[in-house]
This record gives structure tokens, C-alpha cells and sequence, in this order.
């Protein structure tokens, strides 16, 4: 499919919605592959992901499997919040409900800065890990 | 020790970001906080934080831009705060603290502990150790060590309870004999960076070789090269040395003759010998004593057979 645009919806919420400029999707074994696509993650109020706001993440090519909810995107995938965060590398890799990379990351959000080569995120976004030697900057108080 | 910390020069931290590196760092957004973890070294302007682990705190409230504007009047490293502030998302850290092996530096002046804490606000620096490693401060060769030392960042002012000090700088420059070092123990110690003063409070000790003078309070004060010059103990001070004791109501210490002069109602007892007078002089070196306007109880037949004695 060209110019596809898709929404998922869980108990009568929108939780996700997105376009790809290609997909395919293989109804046996829910494959999935696409390209330049991008998604728009709205987290479930009071959970720990909802702390970042909505999400927007883009990626150059994913593929994946959707009934194991696992799967890949490469070719430079980056990642912003509604909060302020944002994140850029090169790969990740979706499983067992955790996203990695092990590629070089760059990073910013309120308050931080970091680079980093490698990270983990859950994807209830209660933790999210940068790794691989930081360096980076934190924004500071004001002396009273 | 003092006297070393004294020729630091006072400089506020420049404002803006702390830079920071580390094995890894865990964002946690719903603690409000930022987690390094393996070799951490924090920098920011002359000072350098490392340690084994660091909790990087956000301030509760995210301020408002106008809240953030510097006055116009304010110096320039605010202005440059706040462009950076917008920059960061209007969030910033209000504390630190560093864990496992904390080591401090700022200009010349080190600094070890097993925690640190820095409260950004406030411009302060609180280390702690344990009981068998306390939190030092060292110069040079100096130390300075106690139960909680507090640096102040936007100064070179130290705080520390139960500080334990030797003060190295008192001693003899020249001649062929070294004297034995002056060390002092209190229950609070703050120096005043641009007063060049040293202030203890709450039970200070001043030990010397075997000489011990006991005080509430005492100040100690320093030349423009940092050299200890005096000592002061007030509030009632008892000064023991082998049997002899003497007790007044001041007593200065004068670092380059040392002698310690006793004053108000000055007592000496020498074994039998009790004298008062205006002032009791006592050389710390030749143990030597003089009394002004003497008057007391001698008793010789004590001393005989002593040194000097016929």
C-alpha cells in the first residue's frame, strides 16, 4: 500500500495513529513492513508513559511482527515527546515490551542533555536508560 | 589547614548547565529525577564532582518565564542562566547527590567523603563520611577533617562539625628543632573566607605537644599569606601542661613567639605553687612562665630536686 494512513484503538480510545509514505502487511503471521513512516502514541492517562505526554516517533524503515508485538526500525528513528523529550539514533529493536538500541543516541529533555551509545526504554516508560559512557549536561537552579 | 584555605580565592560558580559524564543514566520523569550510575564526574565552572553514583533532583515547580527573567541589574551569568534555561525546557536541578567514593575539587582545594550534597539553590556543598572515614578537606599537605563539612560554592567559606584540624602553619619556620604541631578539635568550625578568620565554638581543645587549653570558643587569625598569627580563646579557658595548670578568662596565642598570655582573674597552679597576678605569660616551647604583678603561695620545698633546682 502507497500513502497509508492507520489508527489504532483499544476499549473505544485512540492509543495510536500514524502514516507511511509504503506499507505491507502480511495477514498470515502479521508481518509488517514499512517505510518513512511515522506514529503518534497517545499513553493511557495516570500510567507512567503519560508523564512524557504524547509521543511522536519517526522512522526511516520499520518491520515487524504485530501479534508479537516485536519488530525493528532503522535507518534513523527519532522520538519526541509532548514533554520536551527528544531522542535520535540510528536502530531499535522492539521485545518483550522493552525498546533497544545499540547505536549512538543523542538525547534532550527538560533539564538534560545526553549522549550515549546504546539505551533501553519500557515501554510503559517507567524506565528509560542511556548507556555505553554518558556525557551530557543538566540544566541548574538559579542561585537564590 | 586554615590558613592554606584562606589564600583561595572567592569566586561564585558561573552560572548555567552542569556537565556531566558517566557510565549510564536512567531518567526517571515521574520521580523527577535523573540517575548516574559508574564513574561519575560532574563539572561546572572550577568545580568537579566524581563519585560512583549520582540522583540529579528537578525543583518541584517548573517556573514561569517571567519567573526566570533576570532582573536587569543581575550580573551577567544570570542572563546567560536563563538562555540556557529555555533551552533545557524550563526544568532545572535543584540538588544533587554523590555517593561512593566522593572526591572534590575546586581550584587547589580538594575534598573527599563517602556522600556529597549540593543544593544548587542554596550554593552549598555538604560532604559526610563515616566514622572510620570521616569527610576531609585537604591543601597541599594540610587537612582539615570533621564529622560534616560544608563548602560553600559561592564563596570560599567552610562549615564543619566537629572539625579536627592541625594547624601546620603554626609551626616554627626556622630554627633547628620542629615544634610539634597545634591541633585543635571543636564541636563547630566555620571559616570566614574574606575576614580571614577561623571561628570554633563549643568545646575546643587546643593540644600542643603535652600542653591541652580548654575553651567554649576560640577565633583563630590569619596574615595576607595565609599564616596562622593568633589564636584567641574566650569565654573561660583552662590550659593543663604535665602538672602545672592555668586558667583565666582569655587567652591569645601568638603563633610567632609562641606564647599563650592568660588573662582575667589569671590563675597558675604549679603543683603546691598557686599565683595570680595582671596577666600569666606561658612559652609553650621553654615552659617557662612569667606573672605580672605576682602575688600568691609559694611553696620551694616542693620543687626541690627539680631541673634548676639547687
Amino acid at each position: 500500500m502507497q500513502g497509508v494512513a492507520f489508527a489504532r484503538s483499544s476499549e473505544g480510545q485512540l492509543v495510536a495513529r500514524g502514516t507511511a509514505e509504503r506499507l505491507d502487511y502480511r495477514r498470515e503471521g502479521g508481518r509488517l513492513e514499512a517505510s518513512r513512516g511515522s506514529a503518534i502514541i497517545h499513553p493511557t492517562p495516570g500510567s507512567s508513559l503519560a508523564t512524557y505526554g504524547t509521543i511522536r516517533v519517526l522512522a526511516r524503515e520499520a518491520e515487524g511482527e504485530v501479534p508479537n508485538a516485536r519488530g525493528t526500525a532503522r535507518g534513523g528513528v527519532r522520538v519526541d515527546t509532548a514533554r520536551g523529550d527528544s531522542a535520535l539514533t540510528d536502530r531499535v529493536a522492539l521485545e518483550n515490551s522493552v525498546l533497544k538500541g545499540d547505536a549512538p543516541v543523542a538525547a534532550r529533555g527538560p533539564g538534560y542533555r545526553v549522549n550515549g551509545t546504546g539505551f533501553s526504554v519500557r515501554t510503559d516508560g517507567t524506565a528509560v536508560r542511556v548507556g555505553g559512557g554518558v556525557r551530557g549536561q543538566l540544566q541548574m537552579e538559579p542561585a537564590r | 589547614m586554615t590558613g592554606v584555605l584562606f589564600l583561595l580565592a572567592a569566586a561564585a560558580l558561573p552560572a548555567g548547565p552542569l556537565d556531566f559524564k558517566a557510565r549510564d543514566m536512567r531518567i526517571e520523569p515521574q520521580e523527577r529525577r535523573v540517575v548516574l550510575d559508574g564513574d561519575v564526574q560532574l563539572v561546572r565552572g572550577d568545580l568537579d564532582v566524581k563519585g560512583q553514583h549520582a540522583v540529579a533532583e528537578y525543583a518541584k515547580e517548573q517556573r514561569s518565564a517571567a519567573q526566570k527573567r533576570p532582573a536587569p541589574q543581575k550580573r551577567r551569568g544570570r542572563t546567560q542562566a536563563s538562555q540556557t534555561d529555555a533551552s533545557f525546557g524550563g526544568q532545572s536541578v535543584e540538588r544533587f547527590t554523590v555517593t561512593g567514593d566522593v572526591k572534590v575539587r575546586r581550584g587547589d582545594r580538594t575534598a573527599d567523603g563517602e556522600q556529597g550534597v549540593v543544593d544548587v539553590p542554596a550554593q552549598t556543598l555538604v560532604l559526610t563520611g563515616t566514622p572510620d572515614t570521616p569527610p576531609v578537606v585537604r591543601d597541599g599537605s594540610e587537612t582539615l577533617s570533621g564529622d560534616r563539612i560544608l563548602l560553600r560554592l559561592d564563596s570560599d567559606d567552610v562549615d564543619v562539625v566537629r572539625p579536627k584540624v592541625v594547624l601546620r602553619r603554626s609551626l616554627a619556620q626556622e630554627g633547628s628543632t620542629p615544634a610539634a604541631p597545634v591541633k585543635v578539635e571543636a564541636a563547630h568550625l566555620t571559616l570566614l573566607q574574606a575576614r580571614r578568620l577561623a571561628q570554633f565554638t563549643d568545646d575546643v581543645v587546643v593540644r600542643q605537644g603535652d600542653t591541652v587549653a580548654r575553651s567554649p570558643k576560640m577565633e583563630a587569625r590569619y596574615d595576607g599569606d595565609g599564616q596562622l598569627t593568633k589564636l584567641e580563646m574566650r569565654g573561660g579557658v583552662d590550659v593543663r601542661q604535665g602538672d602545672r595548670r592555668a586558667t583565666g578568662q582569655t587567652a591569645d596565642y601568638d603563633a610567632r613567639a609562641r606564647t599563650l598570655v592568660l588573662q582575667g582573674d589569671p590563675m597558675l597552679y604549679d603543683k603546691g605553687d598557686v599565683l595570680t597576678g595582671d596577666r600569666i605569660d606561658l612559652a609553650l616551647d621553654s615552659k617557662e612562665v612569667r606573672v605580672e604583678r605576682a602575688r600568691g603561695r609559694l611553696r620551694p620545698e616542693i620543687h626541690k630536686g627539680e631541673q634548676g633546682e639547687p
